[in-house]
């Protein structure tokens, strides 16, 4: 395993390389930089073109690359030209929230799918799995961006449960109970609107799981000595059936990323998603870059996750 | 809704089922015509398809997007059968040449990143050795990439986008879940004594791989691009409204969904981006049902009768 | 009040970014900013009529009709807690020091906790009502300034000449990384010296006393007065021992800022929300409000935000959301003119970096002027503001807009929609028609390149619009909607102009002061359409002479000068616009706009919950 673990780290390496440099020609490509937004007729051009100069942006691309590079591997990953300040704090603070927020996307997913995923499986072709069935289709085939809306318009506005913006009630201590209930509260609408969706993947593995178990003979076995049912589906089934979904979790985890993009724009919500954005219209490059980087190193990680878990629970799938 | 990329989920769900697929098209088509809730979706498909593809022709596609100062945001009525939008450009007329543009750019990318995906399958699943190597490891890389963030970066950065630009863009980087799967079920053929056989006869690599591996996959291709088909429908319908898709002036599903962003539009003005979710939501619905049937029938535990 | 210039950073939710003009006079950031102070000559009176205002029978409206100043109603209870909606879609960046921000969002958050040691009247001018006054010498060119005694910092420390002095090193400092080292701060003497490292202290600022600050500036012209000076001083004790370049990203900026105004941050939760309250030892006097509570509304939410009560105010309102809304019962709707206008512009040669000013090229597709004069009649503004925005833009005549309502020459009717003279125009200058288009008189085609800026909704179906018309009188004219960073750089914001745009459709938010020599001086980058003529470059100097002390001369210039470009039209304005905000019920003592004569601590309320609609 140990083995295993180091040889995915060394092929992660040139695979960031590549990625960042692919990152930073995008970036060198996009037309205008940090300082087209900045147009004003007060401001002599020649003191914008110094500052280009100061700020690099007028070498050729593998300089800037190199220059980038080096102090990227010493943790500096420059400044951000937009907010003034170093792009490593700034992710800092907002990278909270979107954790916040995927995290209870994804346990909430998994509280609404083992139930569903559960009942559809355990009585399939009954009513309650057609309707399950039916819901996964559905969740399926929306478009989480309309769901989404229609969501935030109906309880957020309409009924006014939740709240409609931001991540925390304006004042609060950080720290205290109050502030982290208030967090929670922000949270609760935008990730049941995103769990409603993105959980019917896994109702539908877990399902399909559940039915394609209940034929293997070691139930017939297990039934034949005599189990009750409960403890076939509680002790057999369900152990063996979740054994896919956990192993899942690190690809769901990437699968969110997508997802919080459409969440966090929707639900003005000031996470990783309304940064990268921000940072493409600005031509923050620095911000960019690194946003990409992260999301790229967490999709790694995240498939690794799930292949280590692959791999401890069975034996025969060997990592390569 | 934006599903991640294709790759692993459905290859590991495909895999349990693959070793026992049948090749035979007749199978798909025979469980299409006993699923009636398929049937019908995949009616619904082709008639929406060859609606929207024939009015099309007809319709003066200037005119509809002919900016009519005073017509903005009216209500559906005998003139505008779904209203106007904000430039007074009839919604019906839009919506048509929308879901044609849609459609339009949801094949293009399933076909390019179906081909691209299969010959890579094949070719590194039925060589393997350094060739499977190299090619796995060009997947991984794409794989890691961030998706959604990718794509917006690229079409900031082409300056004067299109429908074959943005097909271009999306299909660099939708095509790695196809290759993978065909590769993983090329690399199993290609230990079957048949193929070792026709192999030892002299039969040209070209000639097993046209003759015997793709048409023994050929139920699997089906049925992952009809899923796809659907995926991208979706992906472009999420970039439109992310304000990263379809050229302003090309009207797409995507860009009257988006219109809903404007609180006003979304409570008092639905005519404008109705139409265009419903239709999103019945056309995902149908090409499911059709590619979950298509998957059943692959599967011959899960197969009806 | 919270009035800002700097609408500069990219917003796209409106159509074509707003540009700041400030001119060479307006010297960046001399931000008219939270508290503006007014004359009590000042513009519209409270009028009895306290409902919102009505539209005409065509469901149009009109600047006019708007109050500037919310109508009091009940009587204000003590304290209270006001919350301000500051709409953008994306959060504020949190620069928080007027010498360092570059957002448009963090200047709202700005307003409430710091201002500029000078005000100034409904005409720009300095005054002598803010926490400093100035005396200026004979020449124009000293000014000594004398803080008020009771001016401290919200952390107890007294206010010092020093300060400000601080913040004109900080600014000229060669590792400052904000955008204020601009014309203005080059015109203080010894400036340039000391950014180039060739002194140590900036000659032309003197020290007198604790309170007492002399400057004195190069060059004396009329737009010195009307925002020329940095008025905004840089806590000296906080900031001493921190390194320049490390400043902007300061705890001190970013998570503590102390100001001077009339409330203090309590709590900052970056990006999204600030929570103030007040500071009882405002120079002014003490605060009504107890506090207020700021955040970050996106565009597509703010409706229901007021509706709820959410929100008391904000600080800016999207424009086509307002006829819906303007019945609403639980807010009074303020209205004033925006100090901007949309145009199109037509290339007219290149950008000479070497002589480092515009070369006319007047061989150039849009040289002849009767082209441009036709496509000028050409487009019905009038219908496009009454359509589009229900008459709060509305069609725009010449270059100085009516939010300088002295300026701006209303008998100016500038070129009116007529599309027949268009077309009689274009037959008489020789463009033939040729099938469905005219070719150029010497009969080879003509197609014309039009770009414009994606951005709010409306803006791909007005530059369609745009289009439309042209085609009415026979011109060929090819749309590209492109972004916003793309679209300066074909412009040509880096001198850099690309050859294949013809025309192009932008906007500019201007600066306090209305010389236009920053947008169309000879040697203006930011002079796109790279027009130059004898007689402007005349005009825009006299606009700046010592003559132009002299109010009713400079009148007379720029009236001048505003007809010239009407008879030349190397761009043509387009649109004029309306800003309004709504304004809560129970909110006293609010206003917009400049020269109201009112100030932000005397904001109240009259309950302890916002009204929401019935």
């Amino acid at each position: 395993m140990g083995k295993t673990i180091t040889r995915r780290f060394g092929i992660m390496v040139p695979q960031i390389i590549l990625l960042s440099i692919l990152v930073f020609l995008l970036a060198k490509q996009m037309p205008g930089d940090a300082l087209t937004g900045l147009l004003d007729p007060s401001v002599d051009p020649a003191v914008i073109e110094s500052q280009r100069e100061k700020l690099g942006l007028n070498n050729p691309w593998h300089i800037q690359y190199w220059d980038w590079i080096t102090k990227a591997i010493q943790g500096d990953f420059g400044q951000s030209f937009r907010f003034k300040m170093p792009v490593l704090d700034l992710i800092g603070e907002r990278i909270s929230n979107t954790v916040w927020l995927s995290l209870a996307t994804l346990i909430l997913t998994y509280l609404i799918a083992i139930p569903l995923g559960i009942t559809s499986g355990r009585y399939n072709d009954t009513l309650s799995d057609r309707l399950i069935t039916g819901y996964t289709y559905l969740g399926f085939a929306a478009p989480l961006f309309i769901f989404a809306l229609l969501m935030l318009w109906l309880f957020g506005f309409k009924i006014g449960w939740f709240p409609t913006s931001g991540s925390v009630t304006p004042g609060l201590e950080p720290g205290t109970l109050a502030f982290v209930i208030s967090k929670m509260y922000h949270l609760l609408l935008p990730a049941t609107s995103m769990a409603l969706i993105t959980t019917v993947t896994t109702v539908q593995l877990l399902r399909s799981e559940i039915i394609d178990i209940k034929h293997r003979d070691f139930i017939h076995t297990a039934r034949a000595k005599g189990a009750s049912e409960s403890r076939i589906y509680n002790r057999h089934i369900l152990r063996n059936a979740l054994l896919p979904i956990a192993a899942f979790f690190g690809y769901e985890l990437t699968g969110l990323i997508g997802g919080t993009i459409f969440i966090e724009s929707i639900f003005s919500y000031p996470g990783m998603g309304e940064l990268f954005f921000s940072s493409i219209l600005l031509r923050d490059f620095s911000v960019m870059i690194t946003i990409i980087l992260l999301y790229g190193i967490a999709s790694i990680l995240g498939a690794l996750v799930s292949d280590l878990i692959l791999g401890l629970i069975d034996p025969r799938i060997r990592i390569k | 809704m934006i599903h991640p990329p294709p790759n692993d989920i459905p290859l590991l769900q495909n895999e349990a089922f693959a070793a026992r697929s049948p090749s035979s098209l007749t199978i798909l088509w025979r469980e299409i015509v006993r699923d009636k809730i398929a049937l019908v979706s995949l009616v619904f498909i082709v008639i929406v398809t060859a609606f929207v593809y024939i009015t099309s022709l007809v319709l003066d596609q200037e005119q509809i997007v002919r900016v009519d100062l005073f017509a903005l945001n009216k209500a559906p009525s005998a003139e505008h059968w779904l209203g106007t939008d904000y430039g007074g450009r009839d919604i019906f007329g839009q919506l048509i040449i929308g879901t044609r543009n849609s459609l339009t750019i949801a094949f293009l990318v399933t076909m390019l990143t179906g081909i691209i995906g299969i010959s890579i399958g094949v070719i590194s699943g039925y060589f393997g050795g350094m060739i499977d190597n190299f090619f796995m490891r060009v997947v991984d890389f794409f794989l890691i990439l961030p998706f959604l963030m990718i794509v917006i970066a690229f079409i900031a950065v082409v300056p004067k986008y299109s429908i074959y630009s943005f097909t271009l863009i999306m299909t660099a980087f939708l095509w790695m879940g196809i290759a993978r799967l065909i590769r993983s079920k090329a690399l199993q053929e290609r230990e079957l004594d048949y193929i070792k056989a026709s192999r030892t006869v002299g039969t040209s690599h070209a000639g097993i791989i046209f003759k015997h591996v793709l048409p023994n996959l050929s139920s699997i291709i089906i049925v992952s691009m009809t899923l796809n088909l659907a995926a991208n429908i979706g992906l472009e319908s999420g970039l439109s409204f992310l304000g990263f898709g379809f050229p302003e002036d090309t009207p797409s599903l995507g860009t009257l969904v988006s219109y809903a962003r404007n609180a006003q539009t979304l409570e008092s003005r639905p005519w404008i981006w109705l139409p265009a979710s419903s239709l999103i939501l019945v056309l995902m619905l149908s090409i499911n049902n059709v590619g979950q049937a298509l998957k059943r029938a692959a599967d011959a535990r899960q197969r009806r009768g | 009040m919270l009035n800002h210039r700097f609408t500069k950073l990219v917003l796209p939710v409106m159509l074509a970014v707003i540009v700041v003009l400030s001119a060479c006079s307006n010297k960046g950031g001399s931000e008219p900013s939270a508290s503006p102070t007014g004359t009590t000559d000042s513009s519209p009176s409270p009028s009895a009529s306290a409902a919102a205002p009505e539209s005409n029978d065509d469901g149009l409206f009109n600047v006019s009709d708007f109050n500037n100043i919310k109508t009091n109603e009940g009587e204000a209870i003590a304290g209270g807690t006001l919350n301000y909606g500051l709409v953008s879609d994306t959060p504020f960046a949190g620069t928080l020091n007027f010498n360092f921000y570059s957002g448009q969002p963090d200047v709202e958050v700005l307003g409430w906790f710091d201002e500029p040691l000078l005000t100034w009247d409904a005409s720009y001018v300095y005054t002598n009502d803010g926490a400093a006054t100035y005396e200026v010498s004979e020449d124009g060119r000293t000014f000594t300034f004398t803080i008020r005694d009771n001016v401290n910092w919200q952390d107890g420390t007294p206010l010092t000449a020093e300060d400000w002095e601080f913040a004109h090193e900080v600014i000229g400092h060669p590792d400052y990384d904000g955008p204020r080292y601009d014309g203005g701060m080059i015109n203080v003497q010894g400036m340039a010296e000391y950014h180039d490292g060739k002194a140590d202290k900036i000659s032309g600022i003197e020290v007198l006393s604790d309170k007492q600050l002399r400057i004195t500036y190069i060059e004396s012209n009329p737009s010195l007065i009307t925002g020329g000076i940095w008025s905004y001083p840089l806590a000296k004790h906080i900031f001493k021992d921190i390194p320049v370049k490390e400043m902007s990203a300061s705890a001190a900026v970013r998570q503590k800022p102390v100001g001077i105004g009339p409330f203090k941050v309590e709590s900052i939760v970056p990006g999204e929300s600030v929570v103030f309250v007040k500071n009882p030892d405002y120079w002014r006097g003490e605060p009504k409000l107890d506090k207020v509570v700021l955040r970050v509304v996106n565009p597509s939410n703010v409706v229901q935000e007021i509706k709820t009560g959410g929100v008391d105010i904000v600080g800016s309102f999207p424009v086509d959301q307002f006829p819906d809304n303007a019945g609403l019962s639980n807010v009074e709707w303020l209205g004033a003119v925006d100090r901007a206008y949309t145009y199109i512009g037509f290339k007219l040669g290149t950008w000479d970096a070497a002589a480092n000013k515009v070369k006319p090229n007047p061989d150039a597709k849009m040289s002849d002027v009767n082209l441009r004069k036709a496509m000028w009649m050409a487009v019905d503004n009038d219908a496009v503001g009454k359509q589009f925005y229900n008459g709060l833009r509305w069609n725009a005549t010449t270059l100085i807009p009516p939010s300088h309502p002295e300026y701006h020459d209303a008998s100016n009717p500038g070129i009116t929609y007529d599309p027949e003279a268009a077309k009689k125009l274009l037959d008489d200058a020789g463009y033939k028609l040729n099938g469905d288009f005219r070719t150029k008189p010497d009969g080879s085609e003509l197609t014309i390149t039009f770009i414009s800026m994606t951005g709010s909704e409306i803006a791909e179906p007005l530059s369609r619009y745009y289009v439309q018309a042209w085609k009415e009188i026979g011109l060929n004219v090819q749309l590209e909607m492109i972004e916003f960073n793309a679209f300066y750089n074909r412009v040509g914001d880096t001198g850099e102009d690309d050859p294949s745009v013809d025309v192009y459709q932008a906007a500019w938010g201007v600066g306090i002061d209305v010389d236009p020599a920053g947008l169309y001086g000879r040697e203006a980058i930011y002079n796109f359409s790279r027009y130059a003529s004898d007689e402007n470059d005349r005009l825009l100097a006299e606009g700046l002479s010592e003559k132009a002390f002299d109010k009713e001369y400079r009148l007379k210039v720029y009236k001048e000068w505003q007809e010239l470009m009407v008879q030349e039209v190397p761009v043509f304005p387009t649109l004029y616009r309306a800003k309004v905000v709504p304004v809560n019920n129970r909110v006293h003592n609010y206003y917009i706009g400049d020269g109201t004569d009112m100030y932000v601590y005397n904001i109240a309320v009259n309950a302890d919950k916002a009204i929401a609609a019935k």
